[in-house]
């Protein structure tokens, strides 16, 4: 007879890899691994972020009027959603409801600005990783196979391979790269016709817009959406064409970033028929938005309600260099419904910045705090993440069952987008159906799909903005005075996710102003329940498919699946430098030295 | 802890409205705006100041579209 005995479990040999900064990013974003790379496998992950954000500090005592002007600028490529979603607050704050025209062409620069930064993400930055010389380099061999497999889509994008489609994403000389820098252009002068200026507009007001709105406006609009459409069908099947192709040939691809279906959508687009910025009737106006707002939890929608949305949020520390703030001021100790509010809701927030060392062996390690969200089902503290915006949207969209437009339809489990006939092209359908669990792939395959969402919302908001200025109505801007004290909430959706903006106004001026736009929430680092953020838990346990050995490892899985959030962590620090000293002063004559 | 600055020499709550400026919020602005109406419509008085009326519809009926 003989004995066998377990095996003592083999030790992990651990390699600790860091990439910092992460480029083709926006801001300083660090990833820290330990990777097993017998087991191929990455073990641990830490997110950091050497970005403080010192807008809730700053905007203390400023004029609430300024507010979107100054929050643009928090971003250099989103600064619109920031603009509108603070325009929200204000119009929720001073109790004004804008005229119909001007929510459309809200909407319709809003949407300009989802097609505009999705493409220029996805085609310039994200498929940097799925391209030709970036998989020869990782995985010669599915490269190989790449060359040989021909495009199911072929006729509707023109690749005949999947490796044509591959070469067309090479940075700088692919053919789709290029004509994705050319659609940005497009787009951004859609932004442009609407908002007066992108990526910070001049146009956007509390109360309306300055724009003027003549025939010529929406047709200018119109035309340059026409020439978009026919790229943005293309796109979407050369998307599903590669991403089900990375499916095919690395098996058990679908793990790589995969994370509990735990998404957050803010919605988007207000429907003038019924928002008018109360916050007793959130929930009737948030309901009619046409991207549904909703917390999808286990492939289930929570709440669609933005009340309960606004009250189960919570700001956490644990990882943060910041000090507690719950000895700090109580702003808002009720909402206007009578309900409680949360010491660390956003309304209620102190920023207490604690500068130090970072310390990844159980220290603080980021300046991006830990943004929560109680689920009053299980009391738990969910670290809700946005997938880079889309996947949450159509997501949420898609389960909710509420919008029908002609354009695009929710189904109750799906999304149905109708493109028509453009120049090139001929009508399509598209149908996005929820993915079995949110992985890499789908978060980039969903961008794409929200692209063609955008533009067939698009589409939609003309045709009623059109009505109106038909009828003659083309009053854009509606009167209102600043009250002295009030306070105001604005939900939206950024490129890349949640957005949203708490205001408190005191003595005319303002009290307390907390933006807490999507990175916050899927850059978070661990809080004080240990519970990591989205990147950190996206980029744990994820299998390692890379050809290459430790000593030439790119990291491109992890690359890839962090990517997918389309990370944005921008604001320069704000630096004092104390006294009024003045670093340089330098002087360009207009007309020449000698004039 | 907190950070350490340095003494400030601006005031951040110095409010931004200038007394005497008018507003652009300014409740009855409507009154330095010709051209727009209190009925949510307007005319070509909204684009020009020079023979306006002349660019108006011909019929009632007709909406008043107005160049920017």
């Amino acid at each position: 007879m003989t004995t066998r005995q377990a095996a003592p479990a083999q030790p992990r040999t651990l390699t600790e890899v860091a990439f910092d900064p992460i480029t083709r990013i926006v801001g300083n974003l660090g990833i820290y691994t330990k990777i097993d790379f017998n087991a191929r496998e990455v073990v641990e992950c830490r997110s950091t972020s050497s970005i403080f954000r010192g807008y809730s500090v700053f905007m203390k005592g400023k004029d609430p009027r300024d507010a979107h002007f100054i929050t643009s600028r928090i971003c250099g490529i989103c600064g619109d959603n920031h603009a509108t979603c603070s325009v929200y607050a204000q119009n929720m704050a001073y109790g004004v409801k804008p005229p119909p025209l001007a929510e459309w062409i809200v909407n319709l620069g809003e949407a300009a600005e989802y097609m505009f930064d999705h493409t220029i993400f996805q085609d310039n930055m994200v498929f940097v990783d799925y391209c030709e010389r970036m998989v020869k380099e990782t995985n010669p061999g599915v490269w190989e196979r790449a060359e040989r497999t021909p495009a199911p889509h072929g006729e509707q994008h023109g690749h005949r391979t999947i490796g044509d489609i591959m070469r067309s994403y090479n940075p700088f000389e692919g053919a789709t790269y290029k004509e994705a820098l050319v659609m940005s252009r497009l787009t951004r002068e859609m932004i442009c016709l609407m908002e007066g200026r992108h990526v910070h507009p001049s146009t956007l007001y509390p109360g309306g817009v300055g724009t003027v709105a003549t025939p010529q406006l929406f047709t200018d609009y119109l035309v340059r959406l026409t020439r978009c459409l026919d790229f943005v069908k293309r796109a979407v099947a050369m998307n599903d064409d590669v991403f089900d192709f990375f499916y095919e040939a690395l098996p058990g691809y679908q793990e790589v970033g995969r994370r509990r279906t735990m998404l957050g959508c803010w919605g988007a687009f207000q429907d003038p028929e019924i928002v008018d910025y109360s916050y007793a009737r959130m929930n009737e106006w948030g309901n009619r938005m046409f991207v549904t707002p909703g917390i999808v939890v286990d492939n289930e929608l929570v709440t669609t309600n933005l009340v309960d949305i606004n009250l189960g949020m919570r700001i956490l520390l644990g990882s943060s260099y910041y000090q507690d703030w719950t000895g700090e001021e109580t702003f808002v100790d009720k909402d206007p419904l009578g309900n409680p509010v949360d010491k660390r809701h956003p309304w209620n927030q102190t920023t207490l910045p604690a500068p130090q060392k970072r310390d990844l062996d159980g220290g603080n390690y980021s300046w991006v705090m830990s943004p929560r969200w109680l689920d009053r089902r299980t009391n738990e503290h969910l670290a809700l993440d946005t997938g880079g915006g889309p996947i949450a949207r159509l997501w949420s969209t898609a389960l909710a069952g509420k919008v029908n437009t002609p354009y695009v339809r929710s189904t109750g489990h799906s999304v149905q987008i109708d493109l028509p006939k453009t120049p090139t092209s001929p009508e399509v359908r598209l149908e996005w159906t929820p993915p079995p669990f949110p992985n890499t792939l789908e978060r980039n395959r969903a961008r794409m799909y929200f692209v063609a969402y955008a533009a067939g919302m698009a589409l939609h908001f003309v045709d009623q903005a059109l009505n109106e200025v038909r009828a003659g109505r083309t009053k854009v801007f509606q009167d209102f005075t600043v009250p002295k004290d009030a306070i105001g909430c604005g939900f939206h959706e950024a490129v890349r996710g949640v957005l949203s903006h708490h205001m408190v106004i005191r003595d005319g001026k303002i009290a307390n102003y907390h933006p807490y736009p999507p990175t916050p929430w899927n850059a978070s680092p661990r809080d004080f329940y240990g519970t990591p953020g989205p990147y950190e838990d996206a980029v744990q346990g994820c299998p390692i498919f890379e050809e290459n050995g430790p000593d030439n490892f790119k990291g491109i899985d992890i690359m890839r699946t962090v990517r997918s959030f389309d990370p944005c962590l921008p604001c320069g620090v704000h630096m004092y430098l104390g006294g009024g000293r003045t670093l340089t002063q330098s002087h360009s004559p207009t007309f020449g030295a000698l004039a | 802890m907190g950070i350490t600055v340095g003494k400030p020499d601006v005031t951040p709550d110095r409010p931004a409205h200038v007394a005497g400026v008018r507003r652009g919020n300014h409740q009855g602005g409507r009154k330095r705006q010709p051209g727009h109406r209190r009925n949510n419509l307007s005319t070509a008085r909204r684009s020009t100041g020079i023979n306006a009326r002349h660019r108006n519809p011909v019929l009632p009926d007709m909406p008043n579209l107005s160049p920017a």
